[in-house]
């Protein structure tokens, strides 16, 4: 796990956005065991108080469970899940379409580019994490 | 928590610090932030009681520093102190002597997370290993709060990075760090608290994660603001 933060948004605003790219792209299976507070905030190298905080809100958005004493997990929830993808998928197409805005081309166009790249890269299997 | 209230401090004529306050809780990374020569070390002297203050007032956990403090805070130098030619053990074993709060077990696993060998000279360490050893001695102790002074200053980058890692680990705990530095890059992901200083007072303390989710800003960026106005 390697994740390379910004400076500007939240430490645990970009922990979560990890942990659904993980989840969204199957990394991370539906009801894996996930590190403690602790062990995360070493293997990220953050603050423990930033990774804690990371995990309350995944917790209160039913992404990760925790029962008593046992280690958290991925939720198991599929709607949960369907959600994760469907907001990157989201969030991906908001930031493409705001910056091809930008530059003024006809969506006609854009749309054509799309699938040649798409078939282009058809063995590719989407964005890699670093 | 420990707080500091409106502390001032002159040396000779030279007022040093002119009305210093902060807060550093327990649990949290505190970070005093300056370039050299603006104080932050008198402020860790100052909360050890190794430099008295001329005003102002120092609490621990409520409290004036008394004896009892010492067994709750250590103040880690930015140098080792340590007889020329002792060994890492022997160094270890003269910390363990002098202070009951020493915890053989975790100075064990912080040899192992250093990977230093116990039977090095100090003087034969290389600059970043002798900083190893010097924050090792003090994060042995089992107490409060730790104050460090620039644990990053003029070592090697892999060096600083498994210095970082130490605050990310258990063997920091739930105990309170004040660390000062000139050099913030390194460790903004890592800090809590920035309190930033200069011309003997405080301009500007912040949290680094709220100051990223109301304002959009890195720790570098509000310093830039504040410094270069």
């Amino acid at each position: 796990m390697n994740v390379t933060f910004n400076k500007r948004d939240p430490v645990y605003v970009q922990v979560i956005r990890h942990f659904k790219e993980q989840i969204a792209t199957g990394a991370f299976e539906p009801g894996q065991e996930i590190p403690s507070r602790r062990e995360l905030a070493g293997r990220l190298k953050i603050n423990p108080n930033t990774a804690q905080r990371a995990y309350k809100e995944m917790e209160e958005a039913g992404l990760i469970r925790t029962e008593r004493n046992l280690p958290s997990k991925i939720t198991r929830d599929e709607d949960v899940l369907k959600r994760v993808r469907k907001e990157l998928i989201m969030d991906a197409v908001d930031d493409f379409v705001h910056s091809v805005r930008s530059i003024n081309v006809p969506v006609d166009e854009v749309l054509d580019l799309i699938k040649e790249k798409y078939e282009d890269e058809s063995g590719g299997k989407g964005a890699k994490h670093d | 928590m420990i707080e500091v209230n409106d502390i001032k401090k002159k040396f000779g004529r030279k007022k040093v610090l002119k009305g210093v306050s902060f807060t550093a809780e327990k649990g949290e990374i505190t970070c005093v932030i300056g370039i050299n020569g603006v104080g932050k070390t008198t402020i860790l002297n100052a909360i050890m009681n190794l430099t008295p203050i001329n005003a102002g007032q120092i609490l621990i956990n409520g409290e004036t520093i008394n004896k009892h403090s010492y067994e709750k805070i250590t103040f880690i130098p930015d140098a080792i102190i340590m007889q020329p030619g002792m060994t890492i053990k022997a160094s270890m074993q003269f910390m363990a002597d002098f202070y009951t709060s020493w915890n053989q077990a975790r100075a064990t696993e912080l040899l192992g997370f250093f990977k230093l060998d116990e039977n090095e000279k100090i003087n034969n360490l290389s600059k970043g290993n002798r900083a190893k050893v010097n924050l090792l001695l003090g994060l042995a102790l089992d107490v409060d709060y730790l104050l460090m002074d620039e644990p990053f200053s003029g070592i090697d980058i892999f060096s600083r990075e498994q210095i970082a890692e130490v605050f990310t680990s258990h063997l920091v705990e739930d105990r309170g760090v004040i660390i000062t530095t000139h050099e913030i890059n390194d460790i903004e992901h890592l800090i809590d608290k920035a309190v930033l200083l200069d011309g003997g007072k405080v301009l500007k303390q912040f949290n680094s994660e709220e100051v990223r989710e109301e304002e959009g800003k890195s720790v570098v960026d509000v310093m830039r603001e504040v410094y270069q106005p």
